[in-house]
């Protein structure tokens, strides 16, 4: 990462130096850049801008690192002593435990929706992919108030009487699980879904008549196939795990990403450094599990004789199965939703949206279209880039800006305290500290969708615009963006919806007086306020429907 | 080359036009910073760093908003150490703590800056830096909320050294502490460190940990389990025991001010209060809110819902009907005898001394 960002800060200097250089270097320097961009470099306006983007993208986490490894050792001594074995085990039992729940559980309802007769298929297809919308935050608020102590769980619980004291704690290693586990789910349960959806009768035709049973065909045929499928999901679920604040802090349980929130909070930025630095670490051990078991697994499928797989029949199992099918969904969206909206009633009717309401609604309308809007702009010049002038700069710009994306919110807030605060402070404390930090934790997902309209472009396109006259900017204004646009606002969609769940990083950096739905949900909660915390929740919810069939269709 | 200078100046030009328009209805953001040249008085704003709960202080805020049109900005939850981490690049005008310790450590440490504001008499001396710098308004003192289903006055401990004896255990249910990197627990154990030194505070820690039945986040908590008979006794600030007595349910409790006999320490006491951050953007209005602050009818207000004791006994703060017969003036308390400005020297290390004692600060 730090290679390649020198490597272009060569190439910068070299231009800016060319006019001072003597000719024979002049050419020499000429012909190298020539060389990396393989005779096709890209305009200057193009790379400055997909420089300016790698840059701001690595920034924030090269000087966390840099922070972290230049702490005082006995800062570190004490930490590797108390806090991080502890912290170690707490995260990576969560993360395992969630991981590997939510895996069985999407695997399992993949299965039932694509392979069997369950009633009413159709429809429970995208129900059960409804927990997308709810961010695990506002589930961990529903959660708290049924299970909790006040909780209507306890009173029904008492009502009953004969159980005894009420046991269930909410605020434990199985509560903030559970709430993982519910609202995590429909990552792999999407992308087994996908899969199954292809995979080829043929093969299990070919067991079945060696004789295997329903159950044996599942574990030797079907399951191979769909391991790609589950690793993709589970890596997901891990990452997710690994960077989620709110219902982890809501549930008072504390992994690496609420330690590290909690003391930037306190301002102890030493310690909350070296923890990031861990954490990174975490996540690129898991990134690399991910890069390596792509590359150890070849799966193939045959697509020229490609047979739908048939349906089994449940029989006996129907019940128990639509039941399971009921639960989950009970669990994961009725409930909450049914929560959230018994106390925006009630909110609503003691007076919840006042202009204190609006206010915050306008700044997470004004805060996520700025980062939409800014992510959209930046993300055309590196696909761009990437796609029509490869070379390994425009690569090393690509994987770069996913630095932000992979890595939790907390460690690119925590690094935008830092660099902000102490070098930047005109803008330390503005509104625009958190879009930009938005565009570091969101630019890919425009990023992916832009991408995949281009590859639909062909190149032949641009050819034929150049050679009628129009310079490359013109090409890419004129030609390339309309055909690209609706790829664009898709992604820009996904941008505006994860901006306005965002949490800890517009914790971290919002100015005072700022705050934005997800923070006020996270405020009023901890509080116990549920009427206010309520409309705000159900607001983000009803927002990040919108953009729904965008996200399903990426699967 | 040019063509390539003009790039640049297009892409910077591009980029600021950018900014700009998502930034033009960037009314309420940050504060511009004062070296623009735009007079307080023309910006008519006030940013306000609080460490106090939320809903105690937003109501205040706004009435200020109301009464003089000055526009607050506030950051609730702030820890006082981000006054510190801001000192070169200065954003907030007023610190409100909940702890004298914190402000006492910033002013030492030079980030508050004194001041004459009117109306400052009505605050006892000991009570406010030298400078006004700094100064308390709302004072609780720590003592035992306990269940009388569970426990009588005659059983319960009168002294905070009682808790050194392991008999406390055995109550029914046990009794309940705060984590150890609660604010009002940092403050107990600081006011402990001054009376009795680090080694025997260290092994009253050390008692308490081991001998507490629940140990919770918060004070809010604490009152809740004992309110609902999951503890005989908790150790909490006064005000917690004003808080229960409101409640629909689980109110039969009752409050110990420990130590209050001739010869024995005192109840430990703390104060919420307000600090004058120095080189803040907007120093006249800084000025203008303490001013207000002081009048009687805000200083009522600052107490508001938090139900804590003014300082000052003679104005009188509003209290439910049940509350009102349970308050005991400050001034007729027997209270730790700690100047004020002793406190801010023990900010730092009480934290380190608490969880070198096994009592961590957070919880696992």
């Amino acid at each position: 990462m730090k290679d390649n960002k020198q490597d272009e800060q060569l190439k910068k200097n070299k231009n800016k130096a060319a006019g001072i250089l003597p000719q024979p270097a002049l050419l020499f320097l000429t012909k190298i850049w020539r060389r990396t961009w393989r005779g096709n470099p890209p305009g200057m306006i193009l790379f400055m801008v997909g420089l300016i983007v790698a840059i701001i993208m690595s920034i924030p986490i090269i000087y966390v690192i840099f922070q972290s490894i230049s702490a005082e050792s006995d800062r570190w001594l004490r930490l590797l002593d108390n806090r991080i074995p502890e912290l170690l085990w707490n995260t990576l039992s969560l993360t395992i435990v969630v991981t590997f729940c939510a895996v069985a559980i999407g695997v399992a309802l993949a299965w039932f929706m694509v392979r069997t007769d369950i009633p009413g298929r159709k429809i429970w297809q995208w129900l059960l992919a409804l927990p997308l919308v709810i961010p695990p935050y506002v589930g961990a608020v529903t959660y708290i108030i049924v299970l909790g102590r006040s909780g209507w769980v306890r009173d029904l619980w008492e009502m009953v009487g004969f159980l005894g004291e009420y046991r269930i704690n909410i605020y434990s290693f199985w509560g903030v699980a559970f709430v993982l586990i519910m609202f995590t789910y429909p990552y792999v349960y999407l992308i087994a879904s996908a899969s199954l959806r292809k995979m080829n009768r043929n093969y299990e035709e070919v067991a079945r008549s060696q004789g295997m049973s329903t159950s044996k065909i599942f574990w030797k045929v079907n399951l191979p196939f769909l391991r790609p499928a589950i690793g993709a999901g589970a890596i997901l679920i891990a990452l997710y795990v690994l960077s989620d604040f709110g219902a982890i802090a809501m549930l008072r349980y504390v992994t690496f990403t609420a330690a590290i929130y909690f003391q930037t909070a306190s301002f102890d930025t030493e310690a909350a450094a070296v923890l990031s630095l861990v954490l990174i670490v975490i996540t690129v051990i898991i990134l690399w599990i991910e890069g390596f078991t792509k590359k150890k697994s070849n799966y193939h499928q045959t697509s020229n004789t490609f047979k739908a797989p048939n349906r089994l029949l449940l029989g006996k199992w129907k019940p128990a199965v639509l039941a399971f099918v009921i639960a989950v969904f009970l669990l994961s969206v009725l409930i909450p939703i049914a929560v959230l909206i018994y106390w925006s009633v009630i909110g609503i009717q003691m007076g919840a949206l006042d202009s204190r309401f609006f206010g915050f609604v306008w700044n997470s309308f004004r805060l996520s279209g700025a980062a939409a809007l800014l992510c959209m702009v930046l993300a055309i010049p590196v696909v761009y880039l990437k796609s029509r002038y490869p070379s390994s700069i425009s690569i090393g710009i690509d994987k770069l800006s996913y630095a932000g994306y992979a890595l939790p919110g907390v460690i690119v807030a925590l690094g935008f305290v830092f660099i902000f605060n102490n070098h930047l402070p005109a803008l330390y404390n503005t509104f625009y500290v958190v879009a930009i930090a938005f565009i570091v934790r969101f630019l890919p997902q425009t990023m992916q969708s832009t991408e995949a309209s281009l590859s639909l472009v062909s190149p032949r396109v641009d050819e034929a615009a150049r050679s009628l006259g129009y310079p490359p900017w013109k090409v890419l204004i004129k030609v390339i963006i309309p055909a690209i646009l609706p790829g664009v606002l898709a992604g820009g969609a996904l941008v505006f919806v994860s901006s306005i769940k965002e949490l800890p990083a517009t914790l971290m950096l919002r100015p005072p007086g700022f705050d934005t739905l997800a923070v006020r949900v996270y405020f009023e909660a901890t509080e116990g306020i549920y009427h206010l915390a309520a409309p705000a929740a159900l607001l983000i919810i009803i927002v990040s429907i919108l953009p729904l069939h965008i996200l399903l269709r990426k699967y | 080359m040019n063509i390539r200078f003009k790039g640049i100046l297009l892409l910077i030009s591009i980029v600021a036009v950018l900014l700009a328009a998502c930034g033009s209805n960037n009314d309420q953001g940050a504060p511009d910073s004062a070296d623009e040249g735009v007079s307080p008085e023309e910006t008519g704003e006030l940013v306000v760093y609080s460490a106090r709960n939320e809903r105690f202080v937003q109501d205040l805020l706004e009435k200020f908003m109301d009464d003089t049109g000055i526009k607050v900005s506030a950051l609730h939850g702030t820890d006082p150490l981000q006054i510190e981490a801001e000192a070169n690049n200065v954003q907030a005008d007023i610190f409100i703590s909940n702890d004298l310790g914190a402000l006492g450590y910033l002013d030492a440490q030079g980030y508050l800056q004194g001041s004459e504001p009117e109306g400052m008499d009505i605050i006892p001396e000991q009570f406010r830096s030298a400078d006004n710098a700094y100064f308390a308004i709302s004072a609780r003192s720590r003592g035992f909320i306990y269940n009388k289903d569970l426990i009588t006055e005659e059983e319960m401990p009168k002294s905070i050294e009682d808790l050194f004896n392991a008999e406390w255990a055995d109550v029914p249910n046990g009794y309940a502490i705060t984590r150890g990197g609660n604010g009002g627990m940092i403050g107990n154990v600081s006011a402990l460190r001054y009376e009795w030194g680090d080694e025997k505070t260290a092994d009253w820690i050390a008692a308490i940990q081991e001998n507490a039945a629940g140990i919770y986040e918060g004070h809010g908590d604490i009152r809740k389990a004992v309110g609902a008979g999951e503890h005989a006794f908790g150790l909490v600030n006064n005000y917690y025991f004003h808080q229960q007595l409101l409640e629909p349910t689980d109110n039969n409790v009752g409050f110990i001010y420990p130590d209050q006999e001739d010869g024995e320490m005192g109840a430990i006491a703390n104060a919420a209060g307000i600090g004058n951050v120095k080189n803040g953007p907007n120093e006249d209005n800084a000025i203008l809110f303490i001013e207000w602050l002081l009048e009687s009818e805000n200083q009522v207000k600052f107490v508001g819902e938090s139900l804590e004791v003014l300082i000052n006994s003679d104005l009188e703060a509003e209290y439910p009907e049940e509350v009102q017969e349970q308050i005991v003036n400050f001034e007729d308390l027997n209270v730790q005898d700690m100047p004020i400005t002793e406190l801010g020297n023990y900010f730092q290390g009480t934290k380190e001394l608490i969880e070198e004692s096994g009592l961590d600060l957070e919880l696992r």
